[in-house]
């Protein structure tokens, strides 16, 4: 139904009413993330009128029960604060679904309930179902919805849902999952949920290269010596996160998912509108076009994996990986990767995307660096000691949310000394006001039927075949690449350095 | 000037320079500081003639600053007096940044006398920040000094329709302004002020029920502080703009406490259109539509950090609350330059406004040199 008082209100897609059913309502995903994102979108009066959620989940609770233990977590983590009275208004529409994820007559109940909502609504309504539980969940899940028939799309409303990742644990899972998904829901009503694509500075990608004329002819093999993508964590497995990281790894963990995603954001091409799938279409040709490191030996010369050994991080004693709670002390999984990543377009062919991702490492930072051809020698740089340093652009992802560009610039004086200034644009300086939660966007995106922000079939499966080849190397192949080991605290592994020292590039230093 | 004492400007506005000395001060204000970050998106003029604004205005710019990094321009002008003089301060806003970094922002004060020949332009603006859009902030009526030689160097105009004695009189100021430079975007405050309670009614009629009613509505009221009918005009353009309804009777019937209009929907229902003036309701308290089967109320009281919304359609019930704009008006400047873009729906919306407010438009401005 059109609302017409929406137009020109925001530059946005409209959201729409629905109800959200959040499977996996007891856990931290839900607590932490996803109902602080709706109430902050109801303090900044964005969330429909009418939105519902219902926590789908297997204890006992009351509705009161589950409300209170929320609005505890809610009023610790909440971006905009707590505020009495908007929660109360808010809390009135949250309501608890106890039942066993495999059990069908849970969702027999579910389908009276949502019914009923409609029924209140006067007739049918949109819904969104979040899928937010154990991975090992996602099946039952799915098919338990379709069996009570609360998947189809009544005539003019919708039924989404939004599936977390893992998107599956290598491409055979990720196929199965996506069979499993598309049996249940249309791709297009398929909402695969990559946070980091939520982030502020991960949008401003596209508008700092698409919206500012004097980027994109320079973004190309003709101008660009190499780019980096660095994300550093300055933690372990704190929190009882060993059994799962162990069971995933730094590979699997960020670089399948988060880091392929912003690397194919940097490396696409321009899109021909700013669709959902005039943007995933161009994406999915950049994952297309990855050089596949298909064997163990270019495995070996492109990929670096490590794990930590004890060390000091923030000035506190830390244990090695092995000896971390729930981690196998002969865990063949990594908690450091570097890449040298080969895109095979014309833009970019011959420009190394260098990819690393670690735990334990001196601090916590996420950044692309766009790392430009040096000058001619002639000039400037046929002098002694040449050009100190060719340009940067970098772009931090988080924290301290921003755009830099080193440049080179004469040192005042008589003499021609130059050395590297930078020009740096903070978020945080220049727009006093925070950021929202990127869980905010996406989940009013899915209300929107905007998928531009998520990751669509194709590319999922794409990029788990890129890292599949890497996967066999290391565990199912004869000689697999050696695991190599950097003390806890420092940026990494030798070989690490190593394998930009091949091609004469250094890692940046954050 | 005269009601203040030197030591007010001092402790408002910073160190007073000589006029020339400006630029020099300014950069030896940031050597003296090293440990604070310059930050700068736009330049903000804040233009008053009434006296002693310039130092609320520095207050204001305070607020504004901890959201909004500008190069800050405050200008008083007493015109009336007949020795024409110049005087500058300068200081800078710090904030802390997400509790880490000190943010800060340059403010310089010029407060003038005398006819401005020339001064305002020559003196004034040789201190923006270059390639940074300016956001002029006009405070209350506008006068002879409202000219195409200062507009034309506006990006953003600020201005509060709701301080007009002659509001036809001063749209059509604007209008003649629009057309002569098309890039200037006009942004009022008034119109600010009932943003959130247009976002209330969007969000409602977001409701497929509500939605379905919209064209069978018969009544809309709307109730407003005697201050600020532009705000209740204003909603009542909106409304009409959007949904396509047609004037069915003369225009306008006022009464002593509000104005009545009659329209007819596209689906042919006759729909009573009163604006209420009441002096003890916020700025907007009410706005309310109603048809036979379905109400949609969004209500503010009086100072009040809330908008409460409610939709009543039979057993279907909605009744939330969200939070309100602030009525201070740093906080609706700062509510504007958080939205930027081109404000286009005001832009829409305005000739079906300027049509309810009625009679013929005309700038009766005497035009002065800046």
């Amino acid at each position: 139904m059109n609302n017409p008082f929406r137009k020109d209100l925001e530059s946005r897609s409209r959201p729409e009413a629905c109800t959200v059913v959040i499977f996996g309502a007891t856990g931290d995903l839900t607590h932490r993330k996803l109902i602080p994102a709706l109430y902050n979108l109801q303090v900044e009066g964005a969330l429909p009128a009418g939105v519902k959620i219902i926590g789908f989940a297997r204890r006992e609770k009351s509705d009161e029960e589950f409300r209170s233990g929320l609005e505890e977590v809610n009023k610790k983590v909440s971006r905009s604060g707590h505020d009495d009275s908007i929660w109360a208004d808010y809390a009135e529409n949250i309501h608890y679904h106890q039942s066993e994820f495999q059990d069908a007559s849970g969702y027999k109940r579910l389908a009276e309930r949502l019914d009923e909502i409609d029924r209140e609504r006067g007739g049918n309504g949109h819904r969104l179902f979040y899928i937010a539980s154990a991975p090992e969940y996602f099946d039952d899940i799915l098919e338990n919805l379709k069996e009570a028939g609360i998947n189809r799309n009544k005539k003019g409303f919708w039924s989404r849902v939004i599936v977390e990742k893992p998107f599956g644990t290598d491409l055979p899972t990720a196929k199965h999952l996506n069979q499993v998904v598309n049996k249940t829901f249309r791709e297009r009503d398929t909402y695969r949920i990559d946070h980091y694509l939520g982030k502020e500075t991960a949008q401003n990608i596209m508008v700092l290269r698409f919206a500012n004329a004097i980027f994109e002819p320079l973004w190309n093999n003709r101008c660009i010596e190499q780019i980096q993508i660095t994300c550093s964590e300055n933690l372990g497995m704190e929190g009882g996160r060993g059994a799962y990281y162990d069971s995933a790894g730094a590979m699997r963990d960020m670089v399948q998912n988060h880091l392929l995603q912003l690397l194919s954001l940097v490396a696409m091409e321009p899109p021909t509108d700013l669709s959902a799938d005039g943007v995933r279409d161009e994406k999915v040709k950049v994952l297309r076009s990855l050089r596949q490191w298909d064997t163990p030996e270019l495995v070996a010369d492109n990929v670096v994996r490590a794990q930590y050994i004890a060390g000091h991080v923030d000035g506190e004693n830390v244990v090695g990986y092995r000896e971390e709670d729930r981690v196998d002390p002969e865990s063949m999984t990594e908690s450091y990767v570097a890449l040298r990543v080969l895109v095979d377009t014309w833009r970019w062919s011959g420009v190394p995307f260098y990819v690393r991702m670690g735990k334990q490492l001196p601090k916590k930072a996420t950044e692309i660096s766009i790392h430009f051809k040096e000058p001619p020698t002639v000039l400037f740089n046929a002098l002694s000691g040449g050009v100190p340093g060719g340009n940067v652009l970098v772009i931090r992802i988080q924290p301290d949310e921003g755009i830099s560009l080193r440049m080179v610039s004469k040192i005042p004086g008589s003499s021609l000394r130059m050395e590297p200034v930078k020009m740096d644009f903070h978020y945080a300086t220049s727009f006093g006001k925070g950021s929202p939660e990127a869980y905010e966007r996406l989940l009013l995106d899915s209300m929107a039927g905007d998928a531009t922000l998520f990751a669509r079939r194709d590319e999922v499966e794409e990029a788990w075949k890129f890292i599949d080849h890497i996967h066999h190397a290391w565990h199912q192949s004869k000689l697999p690449p050696v695991m190599s080991d950097y003390v806890a605290g420092t940026w990494g592994p030798k070989e690490a350095d190593d394998l930009l020292g091949k091609n004469g590039h250094k890692w940046r230093r954050l | 000037m005269s009601d203040y004492a030197d030591n007010d400007y001092a402790m408002a506005l910073g160190k007073e320079v000589a006029i020339a000395d400006v630029d020099k001060e300014l950069r030896l204000l940031w050597e003296e500081d090293k440990a604070s970050t310059n930050a700068s998106l736009i330049n903000l003029a804040v233009y008053s003639e009434q006296k002693g604004a310039i130092i609320k205005n520095s207050e204001r710019v305070q607020i504004i600053t901890r959201e909004h990094a500008c190069r800050a321009i405050l200008i008083g002008i007493d015109r009336n007096n007949p020795d024409a003089s110049i005087r500058a301060w300068i200081t800078a806003h710090c904030h802390l940044s997400h509790g880490r970094k000190s943010v800060c922002c340059e403010q310089i004060a010029f407060q003038l006398t005398g006819k401005s020949t020339g001064r305002l332009r020559n003196t004034v603006f040789s201190h923006l920040n270059s390639d940074l859009p300016l956001v002029f902030w006009w405070q209350g009526e506008l006068s002879s000094l409202f000219s195409e030689r200062l507009y034309s160097l506006i990006d953003r105009f600020i201005f509060d329709s709701s301080e007009w004695a002659n509001p036809l009189e001063s749209y059509g100021c604007i209008g003649e302004a629009m057309q002569s430079e098309q890039s200037l975007l006009p942004m009022d405050i008034e119109w600010t002020r009932s943003s959130q309670i247009r976002m209330a009614v969007a969000g409602l009629f977001d409701d497929p029920m509500a939605a379905n009613a919209l064209q069978h509505m018969n009544e809309l009221r709307v109730v407003v502080h005697p201050k600020h009918r532009m705000a209740g005009l204003q909603l009542v353009a909106w409304v009409i703009q959007r949904t396509g309804w047609k004037q069915s009777k003369e225009l306008p019937l006022g009464s002593d406490n509000g104005d009545i209009y009659h329209y007819e929907t596209t689906e042919g229902s006759d729909v009573v259109v009163t604006i209420v003036t009441d002096p003890l309701s916020a700025p907007v308290g009410i706005m309310e539509f109603k048809s036979a089967n379905c109400e949609v109320r969004v209500t503010r009281d009086a100072g009040s950090p809330y908008i409460r919304q409610e939709l009543h359609a039979g057993s279907h019930q909605i009744e939330r609350c969200t939070p309100s704009n602030s009525d201070d008006s740093a906080d609706l400047v700062m509510n504007q330059l958080s939205r930027g873009g081109n404000n286009s729906l005001y832009r829409a919306v305005m000739p079906d406004f300027l049509e309810l407010l009625g009679g013929e438009l005309g700038c009766g401005c005497e035009v002065e040199d800046v």
